[in-house]
């Protein structure tokens, strides 16, 4: 447990660095710069004691239907039932766990068997408020992995949780292979009926649950913060509703600090204090209003009004909000754990992609010829650097027990501080590999003219010779086709337009179902999310057979190093491992990584640190205070300042 | 076909079919009359089209002679934050855009591009209905087939052929050129053979067959004439509605490639900075302005200069 | 007439059924991936994917799934939404967005209609004189620019001057004010524009020369035959209008934030919601047929001089 608050301890600490850095860097008349702490501590204060506004309102951009936290893979959704449903364990606002549903939790030596007692006399409550009749149980949790257990009921994000709890990955393929008819001698009932034997979860008692994992987690806790498919269900409940579960808010049943009092689709959502939450006097706003505006520029606008209390402000708006009254409002957003890679296509149709991206030259002449901090001012005018990645698990989110973060070991840490903006280097990269590929006419060896056919994407004639064909496809979003037009000119620039020619493909629709499963790409954009503080969570599915090489390359030093990370006795060893594994494969750039997906500013009326660090779940308003004006840079930074001392002085306290 | 029986019925001695005359039929009270140069002279009096047609024929030649002139490449990106989204300058007479491309030069590359698009799609639409739409008039018996085919594709969304048609094919040129003219030909069609019946069937063509005038002179001079003017009509109609229409399509999917400058790709992608950046917006929207006035006028004025009650 | 009506009937049904037919095997053309968002892609196998097509249904033959269709569409059930709103109910879907689609879309057409004609008989009071030009002024206006930007200028800054709301609350009153408005531009301009044209049509006649030789009054002139006359043309397209009520727009839905049916179709098309894609276009056909026949109708019973034959 010590090892544990330690680790929070350096966790936070460093982020806050970060940040506090960044915003030191931007705001060059940082008012808590020449202040002493019990100065930074009065002011804040003085912020802190203000009259408080108990509704929030805030938009969503897309509609959506279901509020099935199992099935859902849209963001406002989770963000929604984040705030319903309660977990086992909630972040306090210096992102240690404390407890939610569960009183307390212990875990075994090697962290396989994890037990949480549970609060005891909580209702589920219904759409009005009300408590019906269900309490909530143990059971409720085992239900919740008996839910997604059944490949019938298509749980979203699945793989991670069924590969970790111990049996369940047989218990959903077995299920799975008699549904589709591969088994025939046994029946489907008496597998569902041997659920409670098979699958690694079960309720002690009426208020114990306990998790039996196929592999040390040291890291279960910040999953039950980020994945859905550990939240308890009524299973009688959902059972009876079938398929009308969870389509509206009436269909479903609440747990947490608000339930969806009002649900108009595609129009409003209002979230309601739920009167009978285990701690509702921590939860401050009353109310909080979600309503659809799907367009950017309208919800700048409505926030100008103060028709909303909070706004994304992009790069652009930035720019053009500096001189008016709002330029001491724009503040900086501090953190985004999900980075931006280009996928390259290792198996694709196009022979002259295929001969040059099997050469580590090549490979190398893209990474270098990236020039990241022109696509980063996209979306951070200001100061571009903050948002570069070049590792794929972002800084910041997986720290060992001796409070060292991931991405400062060893390997890893040179990738990180590498600069990979050198037009020059990209170049030689460039002709070394045409040296081994080409003949002297520039004829690429071996590789025959024809006609490439990524249909539905594009299709589009290769003639063998230089320069090399390119094909990056990317979605018809208007953002991504500008960054991909900036793409296109830097490496044509740095590469040279007579050895690559880039051509950009936009395509609107589901671009995995046609672009990148099918292989129809030369580059594709995507982005990822470490999810929880292992680095397992994305490296494993990056394995040659993993599910989101997309790319479809073949490392097997990169697999073996996964393997040995997996079989690792300690957690330091296992982080050694994986950041071997991470380093190989960026240093051999199968798969380029090099922005985060952080977009530059925000404006608000909350109160920054006042709800519980969400670093890889989604927000809670639990303990949100709104402000009757917006909240300025000064105010801002004071907050900022006064947190970092109260964050130190409370976390050492405690180890 | 009834005139003609009744006709047979009608006493020979107090009436008689006149004998066709080649030459009494040219015999009229205006001598030199001539329809084309009546009808050009009526439409070239007002002066406001006329300045219209030395606009939009300068605004053409405009867009087919700039980009063989200048040296400047329409779709080069810049790497300098510096350089995008400038306002107005006497380098960029128009701004540049969000990547530092210079607004005056993609203007004139749209205006090349989205012309010769909708000069297509006027051809095709229009030529292809007015062959359907004459046999349309003509056989009566296609008539009930005909009206149900017209029913069943204006029925259709176009958004469903679509949205398979861009599962097929490329986005390219010719994929947008085929998914806007599906649907255009078959209501000019209907247009054409509402228009082809209801002047066959006037009363003056009525009272020159009955004076036996042939079928085919009826049509050479009475019928084409007039269906001319209105081809010349709905294919400037055409243009301005094409040249929109491309906008919709890049929504479904089927539009152009991201390299390709179109006016209509211009306006969309400005339209993401509008409240930030309007000067950007302003030189492709006021030549599309330009070109959606110009051709509905032009397209309206031609029509009442053709109509012979006017050329007096 | 009954035995007109009876076969109109008849018609209407064949070309609706024809149109339902093309469109669900359309859509039987889908890649079966479609099905599936790309997260769910992702995360899933194949064998999960086709243990879940079967489960829907979605394998069988086009021709079985047909049957099912129409089977469950007379037992009053239209099925569930697939990838849009999965699992919701198509029937509770529309119960909650047609109403509201329909509110704005029947305000926007008694504002268009009485705006446009107010507009259209300015424009012949006036005739070459302001009026004209001010209603022809604005009819170009709303065709030339692209009604995306005068939309969004519309939207903020009108917003702005006037104080309204930007986007639309069901409790409060003047948000409803921008979107009719914007709903109605392109039906006032429509109606303003065929008004003065018949209007102006109906002046030449020599009935209106004759009653005005005659002696009768101006004014009683144009209200008792010039206005009734040309409003008869525009009568018929009065139902057709129907359609536009249900079907809403995409744009100025989406701009204010309406929860109707506008976006409803092309969002289910795209992300390949085959039931719901299937539902809507069975609805729009049916609504569509009725409407023109509805149109002919209501000629016939404005206007004495129309007979509803098997001439039609």
């Amino acid at each position: 447990m010590k090892r544990f608050v330690a680790m929070l301890l350096t966790l936070v600490m460093a982020l806050s660095l970060t940040a506090c850095g960044n915003s030191g860097e931007e705001e060059p008349g940082d008012v808590t710069q020449d202040q002493t702490p019990e100065e930074i501590l009065n002011n804040a204060d003085d912020i802190m004691n203000r009259d408080f506004e108990d509704v929030y309102k805030t938009y969503f951009s897309s509609s959506y239907a279901s509020f099935n936290y199992f099935t859902t893979s849209y963001a406002t959704v989770r963000e929604i039932i984040a705030n319903c449903i309660d977990g086992l364990v909630e972040p306090d606002i210096y992102g240690v766990y404390v407890p939610s549903l569960a009183e307390s939790w212990t875990s075994n030596e090697d962290q396989t068997v994890w037990t949480f007692k549970i609060r005891q006399g909580l209702k589920w409550v219904d759409h009005t408020g009300a408590e019906t009749e269900y309490e909530l149980t143990a059971q409720d949790f085992v239900d919740g992995i008996r839910y997604i257990g059944d490949p019938l009921n298509g749980a979203y994000s699945l793989r991670v949780i069924r590969d970790l709890i111990s049996g369940l990955y047989d218990y959903y393929w077995t299920l799975d292979d008699i549904d589709s008819g591969l088994i025939t001698d046994q029946n489907r009932e008496d597998v569902v009926a041997s659920f409670d034997d098979m699958v690694g979860v079960r309720a002690v008692d009426e208020y114990t649950v306990e998790y039996t994992l196929e592999s040390s987690a040291p890291y279960f806790l910040s999953l039950i913060e980020s994945s859905m498919l550990l939240l308890p269900v009524e299973y009688d409940y959902a059972m009876e509703l079938g398929a009308d579960f969870a389509v509206d808010n009436e269909h479903m049943l609440y747990c947490g600090a608000y339930y969806v009092s009002d649900f108009q689709r595609d129009k409003a959502i209002t979230l309601t204090a739920n009167p009978h939450y285990w701690d509702k006097e921590n939860v401050t706003i009353e109310t909080v209003e979600y309503q659809m505006i799907p367009d950017g520029t309208t919800s700048l606008e409505m926030f100008e009004r103060g028709e909303i209390d909070y706004t994304t402000v992009e790069a652009e708006a930035y720019l053009s909000l500096q001189d008016t009254e709002w330029a001491d409002n724009l503040l900086p957003t501090s953190h985004s754990f999900s980075t931006n890679y280009l996928w390259l296509d290792f198996a694709g149709d196009n022979p002259e992609f295929n001969i040059f991206i099997n050469n580590e030259n090549f490979r190398k002449a893209l990474q270098y010829g990236l020039n990241r901090e022109a696509v980063a001012s996209l979306r951070e005018p200001v100061d571009p650097s903050r948002i570069l990645r070049n590792t794929i698990n972002a800084e910041g989110a997986i720290y060992d027990s001796n409070g060292v973060d991931y991405t400062d070991y060893s390997p890893l840490k040179e990738i990180k501080e590498t600069d990979y903006n050198q037009p020059e280097l990209a170049r030689q990269y460039m002709e070394a590999a045409i040296e081994e590929l080409c003949d002297e006419e520039g004829n690429i060896i071996g590789c025959e003219a024809g006609t490439v056919d990524y249909l539905p994407v594009c299709s589009f004639d290769v003639d063998g010779k230089l320069p090399v064909t390119i094909c990056y496809v990317g979605t018809d979003d208007e953002s991504e086709i500008i960054m991909a037009q900036l793409f296109k000119a830097m490496l044509e620039e740095s590469i040279g337009a007579e050895y690559i020619d880039f051509q950009i493909q936009a395509y609107s629709g589901w671009t995995y179902g046609t672009v990148a499963d099918p292989l129809n790409y030369d580059i594709y954009f995507d982005s990822l999310s470490t999810g929880y503080a292992d680095p397992s969570g994305l490296l494993t599915r990056m394995t040659t057979d993993g599910a989101e090489n997309v790319g479809c390359y073949e490392v097997p030093e990169f697999d073996a190093l996964v393997e040995k990370a997996l079989a690792a006795d300690n957690f330091e060893d296992r982080l050694q491992y994986f950041a071997e594994a991470e380093a190989y494969l960026c240093e051999g750039a199968y798969l380029i990584p090099f922005i985060s997906s952080l977009r530059g500013y925000y404006m608000s009326y909350s109160v920054p640190y006042t709800s519980p660090l969400t670093l890889y779940g989604n927000t809670k308003y639990k303990g949100t205070l709104v402000m009757d004006e917006p909240l300025t840079i000064d105010e801002y930074n004071t907050l900022t300042a006064a947190y970092e001392l109260e964050r130190a002085e409370a976390l050492g306290a405690n180890g | 076909m009834e005139e003609k029986k009744k006709v047979r019925q009608l006493n020979p001695l107090k009436f008689r079919a006149a004998i066709f005359d080649n030459m009494l039929s040219e015999d009229v009270g205006y001598s030199n009359y001539s329809y084309w140069r009546s009808t050009l002279r009526t439409f070239f009096k007002n002066k406001a089209v006329l300045a219209l047609v030395v606009l939009i024929v300068l605004i053409i030649l405009m867009g087919f002679i700039y980009p063989i002139v200048s040296s400047e490449d329409p779709n080069k990106a810049s790497l300098l934050p510096l350089t995008w989204n400038q306002r107005p300058s006497w380098e960029h007479w128009f701004g540049t855009d969000t990547l530092g491309r210079d607004i005056w030069t993609r203007a004139w590359y749209g205006v090349r591009n989205s012309f010769l698009l909708a000069f297509c799609i006027a051809l095709s639409d229009v030529g292809i209905g007015m062959i359907v739409g004459a046999i349309w008039g003509y056989n009566k018996k296609l008539d009930p087939i005909m009206i149900e085919i017209y029913n069943v594709i204006t029925n259709v969304p176009s958004t469903v052929y679509l949205v398979l048609l861009a599962y097929i094919m490329n986005t390219s040129y010719l994929t947008l050129f085929i998914s806007m003219a599906s649907r255009g030909w078959i209501v000019e069609a209907r247009f054409f053979r509402n228009r082809i019946l209801s002047i066959r069937d006037s009363e003056y063509n009525v009272a020159s067959r009955c004076l036996g005038t042939p079928m085919r002179r009826i049509a050479t001079k009475n019928i084409i004439p007039q269906i001319i003017s209105l081809i010349i009509m709905e294919a400037a109609l055409c243009i301005p509605y094409s040249i929109g229409n491309e906008v919709f399509l890049g929504f479904v999917g089927v539009g152009l490639p991201v390299e390709a400058i179109t006016l209509g790709n211009i306006v969309n992608q400005g339209r993401a900075s509008f409240t930030l950046h309007p000067y950007q917006m302003l030189l492709p929207t006021i030549i599309l302005c330009i070109i959606t006035v110009a051709f509905y006028v032009i397209g309206n004025k031609f029509a009442d200069a053709s109509d012979p009650r006017n050329h007096i | 007439m009954g035995k007109y009506i009876l076969k109109r009937t008849v018609n209407s049904l064949i070309t609706v059924i024809i149109v339902f037919i093309v469109v669900f095997m359309l859509l039987r053309l889908m890649p079966l991936s479609g099905y599936f968002p790309q997260e769910v892609l992702k995360e899933t196998d194949e064998a999960t994917r086709m243990s879940y097509l079967r489960n829907q249904g979605l394998l069988d033959h086009p021709l079985v799934q047909l049957w099912r269709f129409v089977k469950n569409l007379f037992h009053g059930d239209l099925g569930r939404s697939l990838t849009v709103y999965p699992q919701v109910p198509i029937t509770t879907l529309l119960a909650e967005k047609i109403p509201v689609t329909a509110a704005f879309g029947f305000s926007s057409m008694v504002l268009g209609i009485i705006l446009g004609l107010s507009l259209g008989l300015l424009m012949v009071r006036f005739k070459d004189k302001w009026g004209d030009r001010l209603g022809t002024g604005y009819i170009l206006a709303v065709r030339a620019i692209p009604n995306l930007i005068y939309l969004f200028f519309i939207q903020v800054w009108i917003s702005k001057w006037f104080g309204l709301p930007m986007v639309f609350y069901e409790d409060q009153p003047s948000s409803w004010i921008l979107p009719v408005i914007c709903l109605s531009l392109s039906s006032i301009a429509w109606y303003a524009l065929w008004l003065r044209r018949f209007m102006v049509d109906e002046e030449n006649r020599d009935y209106v020369k004759f009653a005005l030789v005659k002696g009768l009054p101006k004014k009683e002139v144009w209200k008792k035959h010039i206005f009734k006359n040309a409003i008869i043309p525009l009568v018929v397209y009065l139902p057709s209008d129907l359609l536009n009520i249900i079907a809403g727009s995409l744009v100025i839905e989406s701009l204010y934030a309406i929860p109707g049916t506008g976006g409803l179709l092309t969002t289910a098309i795209k992300s390949q919601d085959n039931n719901l894609v299937q539902v809507i276009v069975l609805m729009y056909a049916v609504t569509s047929v009725v409407g023109v026949f509805l149109g002919d109708l209501l000629v016939a019973a404005v206007d004495p001089r129309i007979k509803l034959t098997e001439e039609g």
